[in-house]
């Protein structure tokens, strides 16, 4: 009996150092370097050109007419993260409830091409998640997949009623065993 | 048979029809929750609906064969013991995906680098499974455990009123 008892503090030691190691880990709320919140891929172009206006934060006449082809805003400034990577922010308008720049499209030179990225995380999870998980159903890849962490704090949440239920109500003496 | 002891508190014989009933549809219900947990990934349903829905069995065999029957079945020590078995399965999990991704990025419940298959792909759909396997251990045990200990208290205060 001592034995299991030491056993269960060492697990939950255990748990607990697991817990807190991984929370160290997890990137800022809204952080664009995390992997998923990068890069809903939207097309690629040809780069001769279009890349000393980029450099410039000249928005290329044809990069806006392709962006307003599909229906998409068009941006209103261009910033060079490094060589060969943009970003294209938006600046909305006056009315807008957060008046905020927010970056848009991310511009990456490959080769002779240049790919033209969206920064959206929740639609990289609807039009990409079949794709990166295999799995059909969307709710179940992004509560297991995307959002682990969250459902392994619910499962918690349950596993610590459950244990709570245990101390309040539990009548060992009435007990058959 | 007297009334007061029939059926939740007593467990001595209830009714033939309730007991039949309840005899032929646990494992049903038993059948279905394992279903909704491992459908999951495919279509409606996982972990927490299918630990409820093998939970609600245990309840069914409660209300027909009495709280001592059904507590001789199923222990409270082993119900304890699948209290923590669902959530460390799930962490479990977490860790053995750090464990194989040392190589490579090292991060917690990135089931992709668990090698059960040669896809990166198959194995997050396969890791997810594992997970909700885990999530339906635990809501299982522990919707058990909580309509138990309910069930045992009604009882011991009705005895005691009766002494």
């Amino acid at each position: 009996m001592k034995s299991m008892s030491i056993a269960a503090l060492l697990f939950v030691i255990f748990l607990g150092a697991l817990f807190v190691y991984v929370a160290e880990d997890i990137p800022a709320f809204g952080d664009a370097n995390s992997a998923p919140n990068r890069y809903v891929w939207l097309f690629d172009m040809d780069a001769d050109g279009i890349e000393a206006d980029l450099n410039q934060g000249n928005i290329p006449t044809i990069l806006g007419d392709k962006l307003e082809g599909r229906g998409f805003p068009l941006p209103s400034g261009i910033a060079k993260l490094k060589e060969g990577e943009w970003d294209a922010v938006i600046i909305p308008e006056e009315k807008h409830y957060y008046p905020k720049e927010q970056k848009y499209y991310f511009i990456e030179k490959k080769g002779d091409k240049l790919d033209v990225y969206r920064y959206s995380l929740y639609i990289r999870f609807v039009e990409e998640g079949e794709r990166e998980t295999e799995v059909p159903n969307m709710v179940t890849y992004i509560l297991a997949d995307y959002r682990s962490y969250d459902t392994l704090g619910e499962t918690t949440v349950i596993f610590t009623a459950g244990v709570a239920v245990l101390l309040l109500l539990r009548r060992k003496e009435k007990r058959p065993e | 048979m007297n009334s007061k002891t029939r059926g939740m508190g007593g467990g001595k014989g209830g009714d033939v029809i309730v007991e039949t009933v309840a005899r032929l549809m646990v494992p049903f219900i038993q059948l279905f929750g394992l279903y909704v947990i491992i459908h999951g990934a495919g279509g409606p349903g996982g972990g927490f609906q299918g630990g409820v829905i093998i939970a609600s069995s245990f309840v069914l065999y409660v209300v027909a064969f009495g709280i001592v029957k059904a507590g001789n079945r199923f222990s409270e020590a082993k119900n304890i013991a699948l209290f923590s078995t669902g959530v460390y399965l799930y962490a479990g999990v977490g860790l053995l995906c750090i464990i194989c991704g040392l190589a490579f990025s090292a991060e917690f419940l990135n089931y992709g680098y668990i090698p059960l298959t040669h896809h990166f792909e198959e194995n997050r759909a396969l890791g997810m499974d594992l997970v909700e396997v885990g999530i339906g251990i635990t809501v299982m045990a522990v919707i058990t455990s909580i309509f138990f200990n309910l069930v045992w208290k009604r009882e011991g205060e009705e005895v005691e009123g009766e002494d």
